[in-house]
Formats: structure tokens, sequence, C-alpha cells
């Protein structure tokens, strides 16, 4: 079937043409055909113009990763026909939160500058020369974030990163798992130090894009999960993020609840707290300043704390197994 | 990458010049392993043979020796830079038969090996602050009485050409699938290092040799993996047999590649396929195995085949995967102009002889990669640095702007789907004398048509035309010299299978072929097997 | 429909305090449409994602612990926030996945004498309407159609992804609360924001992109001839609202996007007034585009 493709394409060399603009393309898409064969389809018989990077074409190069009627696909993974059917378009862009550099190639560099800045290699804990036993469940808590093929959908999709470009951002994040998970490691302290800091990996929104859009279920998010919660076991807790979570996790074992209020002043400290209350009264005028006073507990509160604890005791005999 | 890190080490000042981004490399697409003798009740003797078994005894022993006998330390080394492997019930790593091996000895990461391994060379490249001039082609090696003085590179994201001036060159450009239509290899493929050797004066050796590969899906040519097979997978013919019974009766689907290759190729020939495939069938694994050791295989055969593997057998057809041959090179990576050193796909050792078997490339460039890094640092430190000659950098420039100005010639793509076709009909699984002569007029003619090509695109940034003109005119020198070589050689050994000469002759051809470039002209000459420990027997699986 | 719709009813942390207009307006609503919801007196907060930061097995146990609740009362839950139906929905798959992390974390329940089978399933208000209420349904009570009303949907990002977890909406092109609007007989702006980020995460903790954030989105709807924006979810709600001064001052650009909870424009169309559905709360006043 014919299916016309619209992709934004751009040339800054091209003294007449150029800002960004859509050209369409009909293109005779046969059954299992993926976007990357059609793009090349294009090249071939149509537009050898249009520039795009390519390369094992089998989803594990990380080359052809663009973006599909508005979401970041490899493209060599997708198949047109089930895609167009489904959107009733096929829109082909560049990557997001990158700049374009030609058509549907976008500048790499800030997101190999990111990768670099977590480290990206194993300082082995102990220096001598000889295989370091694994169990199987150590190399499993690895296992996902090593999947990453540093395709760069996820940055492409990070809404943190859309509005933060110093935002260190998930691909790197996972990167930075895969060492700081990994028992051979000897540095995990200072790297969760360095991770804690402004940009770092508490700046990331939760919104979920980067592991919904991960060709591979990398499922950055869960890495940076169990980076904060590992920050926060080895004690790294000076800072806004580890703060809030800590006055979150308070909140809910004393009364079962968040308590805004609370929080808030926890996670900013006395002082900005004390700067928020202009805002504040505008706030109390609406009724919107929670009062913790007021707070009511839940039932059962003491089911509550019970958990708490039973969860860590469960969490250090994790820990002790493991050392053994 | 390995060798960069070697060279890095030893203190010399590297670069690394890559078409495309270090963890784009293909290596990255090796699913299967990575082979060394780690356990007690193994031995780089039995690897040893094994290998020299699989290369039909065209491999230089010495050199598999090499390869075997360091192969433990550096998958140690391996470990400790980080590289993560499957692990056994005891926390070591884990080892998985392989097709041609008489013992367990594939390390492993999944189906994800190359990945993993490939993410830890960029890794440690990185850690040693080695520069990367990402997305440069190189155009010309340049070398003059017979010295390697650098090379020339075309920056793509602007076509600016540009001089990088060295005492050492190493080529690790892999290999060549993208000659063949049906091939697990990348689009980026196109053994430029092996054509740049050949036109700076350096010999390609046993290019006749090319692996096919007997588990590819059809059409888009992706590879399953040989784990597949190693994890106990079948294949079966139209009827439900398991055909491979027939071929190799003792170790059936984990025959070596050629084998298998030849029998599917068989099968399909005499109307027992499917659609001109064969199945491989994995159900009887289960969704368990399946999902945690083959997972990239079952995302793979349902993203482009459609197919489940834990519902339904696979179809699968026989694809060019690896080049056996390449720049000839010693033991360390060097070749015959000085200075210029090879490893990897891209060099002929040879360690793979006739037919490479399974987990024993990576761990080629692994083995190799390091030695050849570590040769090329200490000749730097002896070495002179000879003055840039000009008049190369005037060469390219201009070769480049008549490419430019060329007005309404061929499509470059026309050609290449022609050379595709070509190799694919005349140079493929079976071979005789009418077909490789058709196969070579065909790319004759190719060749006098290439000097017409011309461009659509006439921008310098990312002009991916230009560089698939290069690659093109690679892909046509070296399908020459495979079919020259495949031509010459008139006896059956490994993967190169002669209809016309269905035997192997170690009377005239235990020997290695070697072309090389006089003028316009390929010339052929031959070099004997290095043979020590293991005398050529007849090779039974 | 058959039977009648029961819930056991979770509101979460924030319509308890801050967004109570949203708590009382859902209750109200629900009365309105003859949905029983039932309070779980019991439940805690489920940790807002923050406590997966914190522990990740105290995070499912405190949330198995919320859907044992449920399973006595022989209910499933129905929230009116996004990121406890994310939350949520996140531990309730891992526990319904995993027979493995089921055991352990009843292990955990077990010490306070309960235990979850694994029966329950969480949904939130908007997947209600949309799903087992049904849009024709809904159409039929309404009584005043809100046929000026040109209004962004704000899906935000809890109530679309993972969507292995979630499951209700394609994230890529979701449709419910589209719908519902249609259902009310007002009508749907679209705009690519629509299923993005509105910064309430890093509310206290990178306090200008949260700002920048919001103001995008907001930006992003007007300028697609929003009049005023809806969103499934009260987290969402205080970025857009509450905080709309702050995310004005920090791009420099006036705003003013009065901004709904879902519950309050079911509310609107079912008849009820400004006042039953507390909208003096609002800090950007809707004021002006009520009729």
């Amino acid at each position: 079937m014919k299916i016309k493709f619209n992709i934004r394409r751009f040339n800054p060399d091209d003294s007449k043409l150029n800002e960004p603009y859509f050209q369409a393309y009909d293109v005779e898409v046969t059954e299992g055909m993926t976007v990357l064969e059609a793009l090349l389809k294009i090249n071939e018989e149509q537009d050898p113009t249009l520039a795009f990077r390519k390369s094992c074409r089998s989803a594990i190069c990380g080359s052809c990763a663009m973006k599909v009627n508005g979401f970041s696909k490899l493209t060599c993974s997708l198949q047109v026909i089930p895609e167009y059917k489904k959107k009733g378009r096929m829109v082909i862009e560049p990557l997001a939160n990158h700049k374009q550099v030609k058509d549907l190639v976008v500048d790499l560099n800030p997101f190999w500058k990111k990768i670099e800045k977590v480290t990206p290699y194993l300082t082995p804990m102990d220096k001598e020369h000889e295989e370091r036993s694994v169990s199987e469940e150590d190399e499993k808590t690895i296992d996902q974030s090593q999947r990453c093929i540093m395709c760069g959908c996820c940055n492409s999709e990070c809404n943190a990163l859309e509005i933060d470009s110093k935002f260190i951002a998930p691909a790197a994040l996972a990167k930075a798992w895969r060492f700081v998970g990994d028992v051979r490691e000897g540095d995990k302290k200072k790297r969760l130090e360095r991770l804690s800091e402004e940009h770092g990996m508490w700046d990331c929104v939760r919104c979920i894009h980067c592991t919904q859009y991960c060709p591979k279920d990398v499922a950055p998010l869960k890495q940076i999960e169990m980076l904060r919660s590992s920050a926060m076991k080895a004690g790294i807790l000076d800072n806004p993020g580890a703060k809030h979570v800590e006055a979150m996790a308070d909140s809910v074992r004393r009364v079962g609840r968040l308590d805004e209020a609370a929080m808030t002043f926890k996670t900013l400290g006395f002082l900005r707290s004390i700067g928020m209350i202009p805002f504040g009264l505008k706030m109390e005028l609406h009724g919107k300043m929670p009062l913790p006073i007021l707070f009511p507990k839940i039932e059962k509160i003491e089911e509550v704390k019970k958990i708490y604890e039973e969860a860590a005791k469960q969490g250090t005999e994790q820990e002790k197994k493991k050392e053994e | 990458m390995r060798a960069a890190i070697e060279a890095a080490r030893a203190g010399l000042n590297v670069a690394v010049v890559t078409k495309i981004y270090p963890v784009r490399s293909h290596s990255v697409a090796a699913q299967g392993g990575i082979n060394a003798a780690l356990k007690e009740t193994d031995s780089w003797e039995a690897h040893m043979f094994d290998t020299i078994k699989g290369s039909d005894y065209l491999g230089d022993q010495d050199a598999i020796e090499a390869l075997c006998k360091e192969a433990p330390s550096d998958i140690m080394e391996l470990e400790r830079m980080g590289a993560i492997f499957s692990r056994d019930a005891h926390g070591h790593i884990a080892q998985r038969p392989f097709g041609g091996a008489g013992y367990p000895r594939t390390c492993y990461l999944a189906d994800r090996t190359g990945h993993s391994l490939l993410h830890v060379m960029f890794e440690q490249l990185m850690k040693h602050g080695i520069y990367v001039y990402d997305e440069w082609h190189v155009v010309k090696l340049v070398a003059e009485d017979n010295i390697s003085k650098g090379v020339i590179a075309i920056e793509l994201s602007t076509g600016k050409l540009h001089r990088l001036h060295s005492k050492a060159t190493i080529i690790a450009t892999g290999g060549y699938g993208r000659v063949y239509k049906t091939t697990t290899n990348a689009l980026s493929s196109t053994g430029d290092g092996m054509a740049l050797a050949l036109n700076a004066g350096v010999d390609l050796m046993d290019m006749e040799f090319v692996q096919f590969h007997p588990t590819v899906l059809p059409r888009t040519g992706i590879l399953m993996t040989e784990g597949a097979r190693g994890e106990g997978g079948f294949l079966l013919n139209s009827k439900g047999e398991r055909f491979m019974e027939k071929y190799a009766p003792k170790v059936k689907e984990l025959a070596s590649r050629d084998v298998v290759s030849r029998a599917e190729q068989t099968e399909i020939e005499e109307g027992r396929g499917v659609n001109g495939c064969v199945l491989l069938d994995l159900r009887h694994l289960g969704a368990k195995k399946i999902n945690e050791r083959l997972s990239q295989i079952k995302d793979l055969a349902i993203n482009f085949s459609g197919v489940n593997p834990i519902e339904e057998p696979v179809p699968v057809k026989p694809g060019a995967h690896y080049s056996m041959g390449g720049i000839a090179t010693d033991n360390d990576g060097g070749t015959k102009v000085t200075g210029l050193f090879a490893a990897g796909e891209a060099a002929c050792v040879s360690v793979h002889g006739a037919n490479r078997l399974g987990g024993n490339s990576l761990l080629e460039t692994i083995v190799f990669g390091r030695r050849a890094g570590l040769k090329a640092a200490q000749f730097c430190k002896d070495a002179k640095l000879y003055p840039f000659p000009d008049r190369f950098l005037k060469d390219a420039s201009q070769e480049v702007a008549v490419i430019y100005e060329r007005e309404n010639g061929e499509s470059i793509f026309k050609i290449r789907n022609e050379m595709n076709d070509a190799m694919e009909a005349h140079c493929g699984i079976f071979r005789d004398r009418d077909r490789l002569t058709k196969g070579y007029d065909k790319i004759k003619e190719l060749k006098e048509r290439f000097k017409k090509v011309s461009l659509t695109d006439k921008n310098d940034n990312y002009n991916n035309e230009l560089l698939h003109i290069f690659e093109v005119g690679q892909m046509l020198d070296i399908s020459e010299a495979i079919l020259v070589g495949a031509i010459n050689r008139q006896e059956s050994r490994g993967s190169h299978y002669r209809r016309d000469f269905p035997k192997r002759d170690d009377e005239n051809w235990l020997k290695h072929t070697l072309i090389y470039k006089d003028g316009e002209e390929f010339k052929i000459r031959y070099r004997d097997v290095r043979v020590t420990k293991f005398k050529p027997e007849e090779r039974k699986y | 429909m058959a039977d009648k719709l029961r819930y056991a009813y979770y509101p979460g942390c924030a319509s308890q305090e801050i967004t109570k207009e949203a708590n009382v307006t859902t209750r109200l609503v629900a009365r309105k449409l003859g949905i029983e919801l039932h309070d779980m007196p019991k439940a805690s907060c489920c940790g807002a994602g923050l406590l997966t930061d914190y522990d990740y097995q105290l995070y499912i146990a405190i949330n198995a612990r919320i859907f044992a609740e449920a399973e006595q009362m022989g209910m499933d839950i129905m929230t009116i926030c996004s990121t406890c139906l994310m939350v949520m929905r996140t531990a309730n798959y891992n526990l319904k996945t995993s027979p493995e992390l089921l055991a352990k974390t009843n292990e955990i329940l077990a010490t306070v004498g309960l235990h979850y089978r694994g029966t329950v399933e969480v949904k939130q208000l908007l997947w209600v309407l949309a799903g087992e209420y049904g849009l024709n349904n809904l159409k039929k009570k309404v009584v005043k159609p809100l046929d000026w009303m040109k209004i962004a949907p704000f899906y935000g990002c809890h109530s679309l992804r993972p969507s292995n977890a979630l499951g209700f909406d394609d994230p890529e092109m979701p449709q419910s609360l589209d719908k519902v609007i249609e259902a009310l007989g007002a009508q749907p702006v679209d705009y690519s924001g629509k299923t993005k980020c509105c910064g309430f995460q890093v509310d206290l903790v990178a306090v200008e992109t949260a700002e920048v954030m919001t103001a995008t989105r907001l930006l992003d709807g007007k300028k697609h001839g929003a009049n005023c924006f809806v969103t499934p979810c009260p987290f969402c709600h205080i970025n857009l609202d509450n905080y709309q001064n702050l995310a004005e001052k920090q791009v420099e650009k006036k705003i003013e996007m009065p901004v709904f909870h879902l519950s309050q424009l079911v509310g609107l169309a079912l008849g009820l007034t400004p006042q039953d559905i507390g909208l003096s709360r609002h800090l950007v006043s809707p004021s002006r585009i009520l009729r």
C-alpha cells in the first residue's frame, strides 16, 4: 500500500531554506516493512539527500532513533503498517531535546558528555587480577541497566531535560546504576554523592517517559529509584531531594499521610520556608495552606509503624546474606 | 577499540577514527559469546584443536595457539574491566556449548555478549581519555615507499577532508557482509579497511572464504544466534524432520556453520524447505529459558518476522555473516607496510582458516586487538614520524571534486543492488567455475559503470550518498578479490564449496590465497599454511 | 448498568487537605451519578512515588496494606489522584506478576495480621467515567452542557505511564479525558503538552524546572485556543493552579488560565453550583469563564 511520509527536514547549509520544514514522500510499503526500511527506500528511489543515521538495522546499535508520530522510537524495529493504521499518519522528526543538525540527524555531543559525567567505567573494589565471583542475583540487579544501547530515546522524551538542559538525564543515570549496582564496584559512595548534586538524579520529575519509550526495556526510572534509595541508605541526605523523601517517609510513619507543610519545611529548611510566606498567605486566603496541627492520623497507624520496622528488618537481613 | 586501549596504556597518544559512533560498531550485534578454556576439565589445546578442525586445517596453527592460550587471561581481564557475563550457580562465568566445539566453553551474557563487550570497550576508551573522531570516514591510507604515514578522512558532518598524521595506523573496520544481499551484517559493514589496505599495497588473504550463518531471518537477514541451537534448538525441514541427523549424526545442529548452512541449502534446493527457509524450533525449550537466555532472539523474531518462538518455529535461512579473509597480517597485526596494522574481522591472521567457529570472532578482536595495540606501541617508541606527503590530500580532494562535478551519471544504489544480486547468485554457498566467472564478469562491468556514477545530493554536510559511493567502490574491489580467490581455488574447503571440485585437496591447496593489486589488475600468489601440532585429517561432525 | 457501581474510595492525601474541593465535589458527583463510594478509614498514603526512593519493599508493603483493606471490603479501589493511581497500580502490578514479591510482602503484612490475595483493581475517577460508568450514561445525566468551553485536557504523566501497569489509555494517543469533555458538551483542545509532566515531583527540589515546566504546559494549551484546563490529578492541579502565579513570574508572561479538577467539570455539567464545587478555593479564578 502507498503511505505518505511527512518528514521534518532541515539543512543549515541551504541558503534559501535554512528553516526546518516538512516534506512529503509517497512510499509503497509492503507487509512487515520497518520505518527505517522505508527511509532507505526514499533514499534509494526518491531522494538521496535525505539524511539520517542507521547501521545494524536490528535494534542493537542505537543509531536510528527518531520521533515517529510524536514519540521517540527505534525506526528499525517499528513496522510501518501497524503504526500507520493506529495513528492514521506517518510523521518522522528528529529526536527532541537535541539540536537538529540536518534532517533527521541531531547533535549527540551533549548526550555523550552526560554519559562521560557519570564516570562510565568500573573502578574495581580490589585490584588483584582474578575473577570476582558474582551471584546470579547480583548480576540480575544490573542486567536491566546494562541493556542500554545509547540510542537517546529516553533523553529525547525526558521532560526534565526539555526544561533544564543541564539535567544529567535518564541515559546517564541508567549507566550510573550499572556501576553503583555492580558488586565489583569500589567507589559506590563517591558516585552517589556526585549524583546527588544539582542537576543530578534528584531533578528527575518522574514523568516516566524514559521507561515508557526505552526500546530495550532498560526502565531508566527504575534505575534512578535504585540510585536514590542506595544514596539514602548510604547516608547521603544533605540535599533537597533526599530531604524531601525523608520528610515524606517520616510523615507517613507518623500520621499515615503526606503532611505538605512539614515536608516543605524539612525539604527547604527554615529560611527558605519563611521565604515562601507571602505565597503561603495567598494560599491561606483560599484555604489552601495545610496546617500540620490539624492533620488527623489514620486508623490503625500502629500497623504502618510495624510495617516500617519489618521492611527495614527484611532489608538488613538481605544485606547480611549478601555479605556472607 | 581494544587495540587503542592497549596502545594508550603503553603511553601512546591515540585517536580512534570511525564513520559511526563507537558503540554502533557491528560487534555490538554479536549475540552468542566468546570462547575460552576456563575450566580445569577443558584445555587450550582442545580449544586449539576445535578451532583448527573448524578452519578445515587452513588456519595457521601458531596463531591459533596464541588465540587459545591467551583467551582465558583475556577473559579475566575483560571481567576486571567490568564486563558482565552470565554466571553459573557458583558465581563463576557461565559457559555454553557452541557449534564445532567439543566442550561448552563459550562465555556469554544472555544473547547480548557482543553488546556487553563493545560497551565495556567504549567505557575503557573513555577511561583512558582516547580521542574519538566520531563520524569521520577514512578515504585513503597514506603509504609511501611501504611506510604508513597516516590517513585522509572525510568529516561527515561538514564534508571536509582532513589529514591524520601518525606513526602507526591500525585498521579495525570489520567485515564486508554488505557485499551480499542477504547478510546479518550492519548497513555499515562495507569492508572499508580491507579495500583501503589493498589499494595501499597490502595483501588480502583468503578472501574466497565467506561464512554463511545458518540461522538468519529471511528478507531482513537478521541474525538468530547460534546460542539458540547451543541452548538446544532444533532445525526442521518441511516434513518436520531434524535433518541435521543426516548430515552430522553425532552433533547434529551443533556442527560447524559451513556444514549446517550447506545442509540447509541442500534441503531447500531439494524441495524440503518452507518458502525458501528451514525452521528453527525452540518451542521445547519453554518460555522461561527463552525469556531468560534468548530474549533478544524472541524480540527480533517477533519484530522482524512476526513469529513468537515460544509458540511457533522461526523460518530461517543461511546468510552472509563473516569474512574469514581479510588484510594479511602476522601474529601481531603487522602488515607488509611498515607502521600499518590490522586486527579483528578486517584482518586475516589467520585463525579462522576456511571456516570460523562461533565464539571465536569476539575472541579474535580481543586477543589480536590487544596484540596489535601493543605491537604498534612498541613500534612507535622507536619509529620516526615521517612527513605527510602533501599530494595525497590534493589527490583525494580532486577525486571528491570529480564526483561532485559529474552530472547525469548512474545511481550508486543501482550499482550496489546489482552487485548484491550478482554476489548472492554467483558467489554463494554452492559455487562452480561457471557461476563464479559470470559473477566476475558482472563485477568487472559494474566497476566500469561505477566510474560514471554521479551525485544527486550536492551538499557537503552529512552527504550519505557520497559516503555510499566510497563504500560501494570499496565493496566492488572486495567482490573482485573474493571472486578471484574463489575461481582459482579448485577444491572445497570449509565455507568455500565448489560443486566442480567437491573434495578437499591438501596436496595442492593447503595454502593461503594472497591477492594484491598491480595497477588496476588483481594478482594472486599463495603462501603455505603453518602447521605445528595437528596434522590435517578428514573433518567429520 | 446492571449492578450499582461500588468502590473503596481513596481520595489520596492531597485531596484531603490542599485540594479538598476535589474530594468534596467527587462525593457530590458520585451521589448524582449513583456511584457508591465507601471510605477507607485505615488507608495510609501510597507513598506518592517518593517512598519508592526510600525503600522499595516498604513501598510495596504499605500499598499492599491498602489493597488488603479494599480486599476485605470486597471492592475495587477508586482514587481521584493520578499519582496514587500510578503508584498503587505499579505496586499491584508487581505484586500480581511476581509471586515471590507477593509472598515476601505477605510475610510483612502477617506481622500486623493482614494478608493480600491479589484480587483488587485500582482505578481512577476518569477511568470509571469513561469505562464502567460509560460515556453515554454520563451524557444522559448532563443538565447543563458546557458548550461554550474550550478545554485543554491535561492527562499528565501518572494516568498514562508506565502503560504496562496502567493500561487504560494509549499513552501516545489518550482518549478518555477528551471523550469525557465531549460527553459534557464541551470542546477538547488538542496540544502536544497534554501527555507531559506538570513538574510537581520537583516543586521543592528543582524549583525553577518545575515552574518553567508548569508555564510551558499552560502556554501550550493557551496557544491552541483553550480557555481552561482540566486535570484528573490534584498534584497537576496544585502546579497548574496554585503555582501558576509563580510560573508566570518565572517566565515573565501572563497566563491567567483557570484549571478545573475533573470532578468539578462533571459537577458543573450535572448542575452543581460554583459554591458546591469549591471554585473559590482556586487561586486563578474561573469565574470569568463561567456562565
